[in-house]
């Protein structure tokens, strides 16, 4: 083993060291990743706006002021649905949240001194908390503008004195000398917006801005949804996955040459005359393609985790995605790199076959939106399986069970091909 | 040959390989002692390359065997550790430094820890690349390349060398320091075999010297054994005054005192036999027209 550690270290080494190499294995993938994912769409959630499904059950003129001002906002793409299409909507993916205008919520937005501040529902899928809290943030800033309408319109603020010191007129539990504290306080602040209403007719400027806080503007309530992503989240979700695809493939073909040119410069035969097994030197060289692939797909999975909006099912399934594919490219190259005799051969038969499995395989054009008949030709291209198994764990939500069809093709595939290639390799090359 | 090292290291027996329609390597038959520098002087083609990959277990002879030190053939992994090869092609790699180039060859060898620490920097030291070890090979000097071949082969301290062509394409300052290294393996008692189509550094080098042509182990002996069966006579080329002559001897010294006895001798010139008319008389060739 710590044989084939040192000729996978090798590998790498080089590998780091040739700046084309290095750029085309990690940072082509990458870079397809993002801009494929951009330009058929970015966030799926529209743009920076984020994707919203609202449910009024207060119907009231204030409960429709307040979506309308929801809808006009830059933060929020709306959309209106009974509530059993927002939950649908929010479970499928397609929205980040949903948020339930309660019913009362006019009543109680009319009332800022008493009662219970008026209530919105917010659900979200647990796994976007982040979305989550910045929905709520912007339901708040709304609130908290509407009230500062509330209070700088002074017909509405005389209403709702006149109905305080009326519910306090009539309330039977209140003690004497609390109800007298009370209507002396709301007199008081009756005469203050009558002189108030008496400014603004008067157009003297003076009286904009409410200036009394201290009220909470909206009372969020949390539903969590629980999310069926069969769907993808976003563009990147889709294109993450054709470059983790390009990536193995890139890695493959600069490996399969490898071994090629390990025989042109003359390398092949110092190994050979080691005290090693030929398997040991594949095994080395499949070892070293093998982490190159792993570490590849691992990089693109956290930048479109940290940066595009990549939700993965789990940490597992990402892995069980990532080791399956790494596998079946890492017996891929070991194929192709029996089949050219020179670099140049080598490295044209070996590109040759990858775009062809990356045609078929969904590597070009995502699979769920490819013709049912080349839906079925795409079961002979490990990139299919490769794609399939990664948006299993990133967006199809697969279970274990799911990800055990396309992992154990990928597998089967990976160990067929690295036995077809160190069966095949010739050992010594007659010239 | 000097000294008494008797014991035999690499036998080869009437080995054979074609490729194709063309024959390679025919019936040939070696023995070599240890501690000798074995020399096998050829032309390109005629199957030295062959030979050292068939010694070496990378090529398996059509018929024939190889045995080292009696212990097996060298297809056996257990049995190729004990030699060191330097291919004649440079086996090195460009992108890592020279250490590491002979830190992973070594690994792949067996070494690990302080011994493979202590022969990385021996090695280095032997073919005076210590003070460029970290720095990537691509950098190095044809010379310095040839040289680091040459550490490869000996990072494990095998008890055989087999140096296919180790000076093609040296500049004659690397080609001198590199006889100087194999020079030094020799007093060690290190054993060699040296492939080489420079007549010149087969007669310095080699106790013994084999000669092949087409496959064909021609003659095998000492330097002096092969020019004193096949050489021929050597040639004197002298001026007394009564035009150029030439007198063929088979004892030049012994001619000469006698040619000065007679006086009179204006200029003169011995063309002793060397390796090159070895293989002249036993091919009908020229080795340099090759």
């Amino acid at each position: 083993m710590n044989k084939v550690l040192a000729l996978a270290g090798k590998d790498l080494r080089i590998l780091l060291r040739d700046r084309t190499g290095f750029f085309f294995s990690l940072m082509w993938p990458l870079i397809i990743a993002i801009f494929f994912g951009t330009i058929f769409g970015g966030g799926g959630d529209g743009g920076s706006a984020i994707a919203i499904v609202v449910v009024d059950e207060d119907s009231t003129q204030v409960s429709g002021d307040f979506i309308a001002t929801l809808a006009a906002s830059s933060e929020l793409d709306v959309e209106r649905a009974t509530l059993d299409d927002a939950v649908d909507l929010v479970r499928r993916g397609k929205k980040t949240s949903f948020v339930v205008v309660k019913s009362g919520f006019g009543k109680a937005s009319e009332n800022p001194f008493w009662g219970d501040a008026p209530t919105v529902e917010v659900g979200t899928d647990p796994a976007r908390r982040a979305e989550a809290a910045m929905v709520e943030g912007i339901l708040m800033k709304y609130a908290a503008e509407r009230m500062q309408n509330v209070f700088s319109n002074t017909d509405l603020q005389m209403k709702n004195v006149d109905e305080a010191k009326e519910a306090i007129r009539t309330s039977a539990g209140m003690d004497p000398a609390t109800r007298e504290r009370f209507e002396g306080f709301f007199g008081a602040l009756d005469d203050f917006l009558a002189e108030q209403q008496q400014l603004q007719a008067a157009d003297t400027g003076f009286a904009a801005g409410g200036g009394l806080g201290g009220f909470t503007p909206l009372k969020v309530e949390h539903a969590q949804v629980t999310r069926e992503r069969r769907w993808p989240t976003n563009a990147y979700a889709i294109s993450f996955p054709q470059g983790i695809a390009w990536g193995l493939i890139g890695v493959a073909a600069a490996f399969g040459i490898s071994l090629v040119t390990e025989r042109t410069r003359g390398t092949l035969v110092r190994l050979q005359t080691a005290p090693i097994s030929r398997t040991t030197i594949l095994a080395g060289k499949a070892l070293a393609c093998f982490i190159c692939t792993v570490t590849i797909s691992v990089v693109l999975v956290i930048v479109g985790r940290l940066l595009f909006g990549l939700r993965p099912t789990s940490v597992g399934m990402v892995a069980f995605a990532i080791v399956s594919s790494a596998i079946a490219f890492a017996g891929i190259m070991m194929l192709l790199s029996v089949l050219g005799k020179t670099e140049q051969a080598a490295g044209g038969i070996g590109w040759a076959v990858l775009i062809v499995m990356a045609m078929l395989g969904g590597g070009m054009i995502p699979l769920f939106i490819l013709p049912p008949w080349l839906k079925t030709l795409s079961n002979v291209s490990p990139i299919k399986w490769s794609i399939l198994a990664m948006e299993g764990a990133i967006w199809r939500q697969f279970s274990f069970q799911e990800m055990l069809v396309p992992c154990g093709i990928l597998i089967g595939v990976g160990v067929l091909f690295f036995a077809i290639g160190v069966r095949a390799f010739d050992w010594v090359q007659q010239t | 040959m000097t000294g008494p090292a008797t014991a035999l290291m690499l036998e080869i027996e009437n080995l054979s390989k074609r490729f194709g329609s063309i024959c390679a390597v025919d019936e040939l038959s070696l023995e070599i002692r240890e501690g000798e520098i074995f020399g096998l002087l050829g032309p390109n083609g005629a199957g030295k390359t062959t030979v050292v990959n068939m010694a070496v277990g990378l090529l398996r002879p059509d018929s024939g065997t190889v045995s080292l030190r009696g212990t097996g053939s060298p297809a056996d992994p257990a049995v190729r550790a004990q030699i060191g090869v330097a291919p004649q092609a440079l086996a090195i790699y460009g992108d890592l430094s020279g250490e590491e180039n002979l830190r992973f060859f070594g690994t792949l060898q067996g070494l690990k820890g302080k011994g493979l620490a202590e022969r990385v920097t021996w090695v280095l030291d032997f073919v005076g690349l210590s003070d460029r070890q970290k720095d990537r090979v691509k950098t190095y000097s044809g010379g310095m390349k040839r040289r680091l071949n040459l550490a490869v082969a000996l990072v494990h301290d095998p008890a055989l060398l087999l140096l296919d062509e180790p000076t093609v394409g040296v500049d004659p300052q690397s080609r001198n320091a590199i006889f100087q290294h194999i020079e030094t393996l020799r007093n060690e008692g290190r054993t060699v075999v040296y492939t080489t189509h420079y007549i010149e550094e087969a007669q310095r080098l080699c106790d013994r010297v084999g000669i092949i042509d087409q496959g064909k182990l021609l003659a095998m002996d000492t330097v002096e054994g092969l020019i004193k069966a096949h050489g021929g006579t050597s040639v004197i080329y002298l001026d007394r005054g009564r035009g150029d002559e030439r007198i063929e001897t088979v004892e030049p010294m012994r001619e000469l005192m006698k040619i000065h006895e007679g006086g009179n001798v204006r200029t003169f010139k011995v063309d002793a036999p060397d390796l090159e008319c070895v293989f002249l008389n036993l091919t009908g060739r020229r080795l340099r027209d090759n």
